[in-house]
């Protein structure tokens, strides 16, 4: 698949804000264009285009103000009918590296995709899941931290 | 700095302190090429590489084990211990220089010059063990000098470590074996200390001992007598990387360079297309990379004083640090999959820059 490369940094820098971990640290899962992927194949590139289209405007309304970046993506994306439960999946893929379902009134109203099942995106997201950093352990089966490591103390980061 | 025969205890803690360098100056070339690979694909390379890298690790120790068994004391935090890449190898070979590159034909072949196997003189069917070579670069690192003056340089690893062997021979006939082995028992890592780590560690505590970690060490790199596996009829690593090279598995009865076994499956193009030789000012300064590839070279430095710790009479610090290794892989995949800002395609990587911080 062609990738519009502007359109893969809006979607870099909508997950910075919807997962709160940096450019560096999501680039670094290895994942970005399979998740970016994942949402095209699935609900199609048009509403991928108003995705990013409203992340863009949310982005111009909060003019750096962090606040109102924040109230405005809960307003213009999370609370959006259409768009609403693709932002959830996108955060629940970077953090557990799994695609769900749609709710069945959003594939009721917005268009069925045979693919549109709950799926590991691949191996690897699972092993790069966010959840795993995040709660300063490893995905059960991978990224082994080596003997006795069990005996410290998690170290979580403020984020 | 030159290298003579040994002819002193000082000459053998100087050998054994460049074996210490010179077993971990292989490890980021290693460790650089093996986590290039994506992921999941080129399972053949990554594991022929990974096994040879853990290897490595076991003869960093054993060489640890084997100069505190004669008294002296492993540091691996003084300045220059590690080499800033490319670089040649510490014991004097200055025919190739060994550099951090991704997993591709140029590594595997800098990685055969690593482990190739000791010049045979075939008029006498043993090792000649140093070269004469004239000298095109000035290198920081050793050379050898012969009591009449003459500017030799080892060929491979393995003559490197036979002219420690003999130097071992030598000081054990001429002070006794006591006086020469006369390190504390307690700073060796033993077998509890050290897991599955590509073999047997091996406590250093009389010539014996000595001479089979020189044995482990030298026939794991290299092969046995010329062959391709080593005495325990494992592969050598030499011919382990060979087999990458000519896409083809060794099979036990095969002869040197001929492998008859299964193909390997190679795609040189499922690799994180990182830079050469990073250096830190190849990143831009307020970048998160430089940020992240400096919290690398902070965290590389504090492993390297624990092991450090624990070669000197703190064993068990050994665990922990081996824990930090892990962590080692997952900060440089992250900076592998981070594209150098400002430039095409090219991504950054790990570079184990520890005498600036």
């Amino acid at each position: 698949m062609d990738m519009n490369k502007e359109q893969l940094n809006v979607f870099l820098e909508m997950s910075t804000v919807l997962t709160a971990f940096s450019e560096y640290e999501l680039k670094g899962t290895g994942q970005l264009e399979a998740y970016f992927n994942t949402v095209v194949e699935i609900v199609g590139q048009g509403i991928m285009d108003e995705l990013l289209n409203a992340f863009a405007e949310v982005k111009k309304i909060a003019n750096n103000n962090e606040a109102i970046l924040n109230k405005q993506l809960r307003f213009q994306l999370l609370s959006n009918d259409k768009l609403g439960p693709i932002t959830r999946n996108i955060i629940k893929m970077w953090f557990i590296g799994s695609w769900y379902q749609l709710p069945n009134a959003w594939r009721e109203n917005y268009g069925e995709s045979q693919k549109d099942i709950t799926f590991v995106v691949s191996a690897n997201s699972f092993i790069e899941g966010l959840l795993w950093p995040s709660i300063d352990s490893h995905p059960p089966g991978a990224k082994a931290p080596g003997y006795g490591t069990w005996t410290n103390k998690p170290q979580i980061t403020e984020l | 700095m030159h290298l003579h025969p040994i002819e002193t205890v000082k000459d053998l803690y100087n050998y054994l302190y460049i074996a210490i360098q010179l077993e971990h100056a292989t490890i980021p070339p290693y460790l650089t090429a093996l986590y290039s690979i994506h992921p999941g694909t080129n399972l053949d390379a990554y594991n022929l590489i990974r096994v040879v890298a853990v290897e490595e690790m076991l003869h960093l120790t054993l060489a640890a084990n084997m100069l505190n068994a004669v008294g002296g004391t492993p540091d691996l935090t003084g300045e220059g211990f590690v080499p800033l890449y490319p670089t040649y190898l510490p014991d004097g070979e200055t025919d190739f220089k060994v550099g951090l590159e991704k997993f591709s034909i140029a590594a595997i072949d800098t990685f055969l010059n690593i482990e190739r196997p000791a010049e045979i003189d075939n008029s006498k069917g043993r090792a000649t063990g140093l070269l004469k070579v004239n000298r095109k670069n000035t290198s920081i690192l050793p050379s050898f000098k012969t009591s009449d003056g003459e500017e030799l340089h080892f060929h491979s690893i393995g003559e490197f470590y036979s002219a420690i062997a003999k130097g071992l021979e030598k000081l054990t006939k001429e002070l006794g074996e006591k006086t020469v082995f006369c390190g504390d028992y307690n700073k060796q890592v033993t077998p509890e200390y050290y897991y599955s780590g590509g073999g047997d560690i091996i406590p250093v505590h009389d010539l014996e001992s000595a001479l089979a970690a020189i044995r482990l060490i030298s026939e794991q790199g290299e092969g046995y007598e010329g062959g391709i596996y080593d005495y325990e009829g494992e592969l050598s690593h030499y011919y382990r990387f060979q087999q990458i090279k000519l896409g083809k598995y060794y099979h036990k009865d095969d002869t040197p360079g001929k492998p008859s076994g299964e193909d390997l499956s190679i795609d040189w193009n499922a690799v994180y297309p990182i830079q050469s030789n990073p250096r830190l000012e190849d990143y831009p300064k307020d970048s998160e990379l430089y940020k992240e590839a400096l919290v690398f070279n902070e965290f590389y430095k504090t492993f390297l004083k624990q092991l450090t710790t624990a070669f000197n009479g703190q064993p068990s610090v050994l665990l922990p640090a081996v824990g930090g290794m892990f962590k080692i892989k997952e900060m440089s995949y992250k900076l592998m999959r981070n594209p150098i800002p400002d430039k095409e395609h090219v991504n950054g990587a790990p570079t184990f820059q520890v005498d600036s911080i």
